[in-house]
Parts: structure tokens; C-alpha cells; sequence
């Protein structure tokens, strides 16, 4: 074991945190020392979990969410040993708020087995920077105080940058009481924008909802089905994408007229996706981001079939108007007065709405980070945004890469964080892989 | 299986990536210089530009060039876009599968075989570029007495 790092620190403790505090613990190595930092009052929520509304359910089936690579039934068994769920239940889309639940029973659980050990620690404090130093690294935290370990590991997730212009983040305190029978405007037509018109159906708006995004499209409902059977032979890499969407078109074609369901083609190709994405020229990365990944998403990242019927039930009656375009003007007020530019017509419509909520999704610059550990990084160097800008650069390995390519053996990152390289790095069954692997890289 | 059709395009890659950067080769001189039959060149070459792996100018000066860096391009993704699905058999494929007349697919020993040889090749073909390709010397081709003493083997563990 000499020379391996034994004290490690998780800058983060939401999901992703939780996850790899939880796999890096099955080491049996008695050294180990895990320090878990999380700046909200709860650890393993983060903004994704953090939701009390039981509407809000998970966007995966419960088959799908263990926490554990190695053991895909683990949060299935957990909600049947409490009786949420019974065996032979169809898909169940467990609240998110169950499952902000199941991760702080698994953290607890940790806790107690180790308070012997003394191999993990929990801090509940905000952390500003990361240093590298002679013998590991120091992480400086807002109480004044500092943690040193061997290595930290990012576990930041999703950055919460500030809304757009004049929109507002639905939940945040710039969120406030509205009268339910004015209109409202929502940027973004995918999953957040669901979650949104959730929280407005909660609290009784009866106004109408106005959801725009450059091509209008709502994401599908997910249905029972079985993968379908590829093997990395089958699956063309490092071409161009439009060879690459050419292929998967026929593919998909070819399952429908056997009378598979596009579902699980797509999801058939899931096992696939890191490696084609890392695969790709750069310039057919860019080209995805910029024009497929829309379609791609409506595909790939489905809802639950209960919650697909109340949103396409509500746009059928008027309550959501889906409109594909681009806002070309907003013009504050008593209410805003906003201009969109319709994607198929070019004509512009102006709507009134009371308040515009920000729900595009949209990765920007990941060196303007809303989070001072990343922010500060970068503004030293010690980081470098990805060639798409999109998350940190980082290795296969998961080492974050400084500005003058040097890759660092003591700062690492997991989740969203990676996604230039790792591609789907924000679910769940795609973390715990990630986490599993890196677990298995730094303690064997 | 690798066909003459993969093979061909193979050789007209790596005759490619020996041109110093940015320089066209002449399709003529690709043909005469592999013994490639011109016409079979010209639909390789066509789709190899489809697959974003060269880049073609009309002309008199015309020619192909890489599209790519020779590293960035690995042979089991050239094979993949000439051959199709890699396979050692054609039964031994999830996407092209093709049935064998004397086969059960569901029982037979030699097809289940075939499936895994089959991940063993796309691990070495799609570890191994075509600037390695190039710059295989012929006095050491490998003599291995199991996978563990190729290069790919030593990548893998690396």
C-alpha cells in the first residue's frame, strides 16, 4: 500500500459526493481517511435531490438508481424494505425527495460503521479553494479553517450560475409570490421546464405557461421495454457525426420494422456513449452540441409516463404553450413585455408575462463558475476549461488538467464537472460507474 | 473479416499518412504504388470521406489528404466504416447479423465464441492508429506467446 494516497477529500457531498465517499469506503484499506465537505444543511441532496414536492419524481426508474456499480438493486431493495414499492410493481419513479432519503440512510449508515474506524469524516462548511502543496493538497474553507489530505476529489455537480437577464430560478428567493392567473414565461422546453410547471400546478397558478426553446420539442415518456443487444464491434467510431446519426437512423429503422421500440435502441446504445463521444474528432463533438444534442436529449433523457400525461394533457388544453424560437427582446415593467422569434415563421410574437423562469440548461462558461473552488482553480491555472467549455478538462482518469496541459495527480473531479470528457455524466447510473472506477484506481 | 475492400483502404491510409502534412496524393499514385485496382480506390476513398476520415480536391492538382492527424485515427475505425460490424464470421455480429443455413444461432458453440473473439479484436484495432500502423517496423513483428507479451497488452495494463 506505500505510496498509495490515504487521506482524500470529496469537495461536494450531493449525490455524486455521497457516491464516491460510499465506494472509495468498500476499500478494506484500514489508513483510508475520507473527508466529505458540503455547504448545504443536508448532505447528499444537492439541487437535484433537494425538492420536497412529491411530484417531482426521478427522471430513471428505481430498478435504475442504486448507488452502488456492483450492486444495481440496491435502491430497489431499499424502498421495498420500507414499503414503497412492491416486487412486481411496474417501473416505479420514486419521489426525489425519497431519494434524497435513501442517500442520507446510506451516508448515516457509513457513518455508524465507521465511527470506530474513524475513516470518514463529515464537514458542513462552504470550501473557497484547493491548493496543491508538497505533500497533497490543502482546501481552505469559509470558516477560516483548512483540511489537508493526499488528494480532493470535485464533486461539485451542477453549477448553479445566476439566471439569464431577468429571469429567475424557480425556488430561489427572486422567486416570489405571483398572482395565479397571470401569465408566465419558462425558458427551456426539456425536464426543467417540467419540474417548473409542476411547482406552478403546486402552488395553484392557473395562468398560462408559456415555455420557449429553439425548436419547441418536450422530451418523451419512458415506456417498459428491453435494451437491445450491442457489442463495441457493431458501433462505428471516430467518424464524422453525420455518418455516425446516418448509422443510428438505420439502426433504429431496422428495430422498428422487427417492431422494437426506438427506446430501446436508444437505450441499447447507452453502455456505448462515453466511448463514442471520446471517439469523436473535435469537431464532431462541437457540431453535437451545437445542433443534435436537442434531438438526442427529447430521446435519451425521458420522463415518467404518469408525469408525461399531466404535461402533454395541460398542452393540449392551453395551459402550456410551447412555442420554438429565440427571445429577441425583453422590456421590463410592471410586467415584461417579450419578443420571440418564431424558429419556422420569423415572425416575432410578443407576449406579456409576469415573470420569466430560467430553465435552459444551458452550460455556459464554465470559468465564470458560480462555485468558488472551480472558479479559483481556473483563475490559477490549476484548471482548464474543456475544448467545448462545457466542464472542466480532465482525463480518462479523471485528473483535472491545468492550463498548461499538466495533468494533476492530486486534484480530480466526478459528475457533471466531467463532461467534455465523459460525455452523460449527470445521471446517477452513469456517476456510480465513474465513481466505482476511480475507487478502484486510487485504493485498488 | 477483414475484406480486400477494408484492406485496400487500409493501405491507401497509411500511404497517406506518409505524406508529409497537408499534401494531396494523386489517387494514381496511391493505386500503383499498393496495387490497388483505381476504380475499387476511387468508392473506398469516397467513402472514407463520407466517414470524415480524408478530405478530397477536385482538379488537376487534386488529390486526398487525411482529414485527421494520423494518431487520432485508430484502424478499427476505418474497418468498422469499409467492412462493417468487426466480426471473424459473419453470424458473429448484433447489428449485421447474418444466419448461417446450417445453424441454430441460439445453441451454436462456435458463433458464442466468435461474439467474444470479437471484442478481442476491436480491442486491439481500436487501440492502434494509423500512425502506429505506419510506423510498424517489419523486423519486429511481434512473436507473442499469449496476449500479454503484444503491444496492445502493454498499453492496456500501461
Amino acid at each position: 500500500m506505500s505510496g498509495r494516497a490515504n487521506s482524500i477529500i470529496v469537495v461536494g457531498g450531493g449525490a455524486s459526493g455521497v457516491v464516491l465517499a460510499a465506494h472509495l469506503l468498500k476499500s478494506a484499506n484500514p489508513d483510508l481517511r475520507v473527508t466529505l465537505i458540503e455547504k448545504r444543511p443536508h448532505f447528499g441532496q444537492g439541487i437535484a435531490y433537494s425538492t420536497l414536492l412529491s411530484a417531482h419524481v426521478l427522471n430513471v426508474s428505481a430498478a435504475g438508481m442504486s448507488a452502488y456499480a456492483d450492486d444495481p438493486g440496491n435502491f430497489w431493495r431499499w424502498l421495498q424494505e420500507r414499503g414503497l414499492a412492491s416486487p412486481n410493481q411496474a417501473p416505479v419513479y420514486a419521489p426525489r425527495s425519497v431519494y434524497a432519503r435513501y442517500l442520507k440512510e446510506l451516508l448515516d449508515d457509513l457513518e455508524a460503521r465507521e465511527r470506530e474506524t474513524g475513516r470518514l469524516r463529515l464537514i458542513r462548511e462552504e470550501s473557497l479553494s484547493i491548493t496543491p502543496t508538497a505533500s497533497g493538497v490543502e482546501v481552505a474553507l469559509a470558516n477560516g479553517t483548512s483540511v489537508v489530505a493526499h488528494l480532493a476529489v470535485l464533486a461539485t455537480g451542477h453549477d448553479e450560475q445566476p439566471a439569464l437577464g431577468h429571469a429567475v430560478r424557480m425556488g430561489s428567493e427572486a422567486d416570489t409570490a405571483l398572482d395565479p392567473d397571470r401569465s408566465v414565461m419558462v425558458l427551456g422546453t426539456g425536464l426543467s421546464m417540467v419540474d417548473a410547471f409542476l411547482a406552478l400546478e403546486q402552488r395553484g397558478h392557473r395562468g398560462e405557461i408559456v415555455a420557449v426553446s429553439r425548436r419547441g420539442l418536450l422530451p418523451s415518456p419512458h415506456r417498459k421495454g428491453n435494451p437491445i443487444k450491442l457489442d463495441v464491434a457493431d458501433i462505428p467510431l471516430g467518424t464524422q457525426l453525420s455518418y455516425f446519426v446516418g448509422w443510428f437512423r438505420d439502426l433504429i429503422r431496422e428495430n422498428q420494422k422487427a417492431g422494437i421500440d426506438w427506446r430501446d435502441v436508444v437505450d441499447g446504445l447507452r453502455p456505448f456513449n462515453q466511448k463514442i463521444w471520446q471517439n469523436w474528432p473535435a469537431s464532431a463533438k462541437r457540431r453535437f452540441v451545437e445542433h443534435t444534442k436537442a434531438w438526442w436529449d427529447i430521446h435519451r433523457h425521458r420522463m415518467a409516463p404518469e408525469v408525461y400525461a399531466r404535461v402533454t394533457e395541460a398542452v393540449q388544453s392551453g395551459r402550456i404553450r410551447l412555442v420554438a424560437g429565440r427571445v429577441v427582446g425583453i422590456a421590463p415593467g410592471e410586467a415584461f413585455t417579450v419578443d420571440v422569434q418564431s424558429r419556422h415563421s420569423q415572425l416575432v410574437e410578443t407576449f406579456e408575462v409576469a415573470r420569466i423562469y430560467d430553465c435552459s440548461g444551458i452550460v455556459r462558461d464554465i470559468s465564470t463558475s458560480s462555485n468558488s473552488v472551480v472558479r479559483s482553480l481556473v483563475d490559477r491555472g490549476l484548471a482548464r476549461p474543456d475544448p467545448l467549455r462545457i466542464g472542466l478538462d480532465v482525463s480518462a482518469n479523471c485528473e483535472i488538467i491545468a492550463s498548461d496541459g499538466t495533468v494533476s495527480a492530486k486534484i480530480l473531479a466526478v459528475g457533471p464537472l466531467t463532461r467534455g470528457t465523459f460525455f452523460e455524466i449527470d445521471a446517477i447510473p452513469d456517476i456510480r460507474v465513474q465513481c466505482a472506477r476511480l475507487s478502484k484506481r486510487l485504493l485498488g | 473479416m477483414l475484406t480486400k475492400k477494408g484492406k485496400y483502404g487500409l493501405k491507401a491510409l497509411v500511404h497517406l499518412a506518409r505524406m508529409p502534412a497537408g499534401q494531396l496524393a494523386f489517387v494514381g499514385d496511391i493505386a500503383t504504388g499498393n496495387n490497388i485496382p483505381k476504380k475499387f480506390l476511387d468508392a473506398i476513398l469516397g467513402e472514407l470521406r463520407n466517414a470524415g476520415f480524408v478530405q478530397s480536391r477536385k482538379g488537376k492538382d487534386g488529390g486526398y489528404r487525411l482529414a485527421r492527424p494520423a494518431d487520432e485515427i485508430k484502424v478499427g475505425h476505418v474497418v468498422r466504416v469499409l467492412d462493417g460490424p468487426l466480426a471473424p464470421i459473419p453470424c458473429a455480429s448484433r447489428t449485421q447479423y447474418q444466419r448461417c443455413e446450417d445453424c441454430n444461432e441460439a445453441t451454436c458453440q462456435v458463433r458464442h465464441l466468435m461474439l467474444e473473439v470479437r471484442q478481442a479484436i476491436a480491442e486491439v484495432l481500436d487501440q492502434r492508429s494509423l500512425a502506429e500502423m505506419r510506423d510498424i517496423a517489419f523486423d519486429d513483428l511481434p512473436v507473442a506467446g499469449d496476449i500479454g507479451d503484444l503491444a496492445v497488452a502493454v498499453k492496456i495494463q500501461a
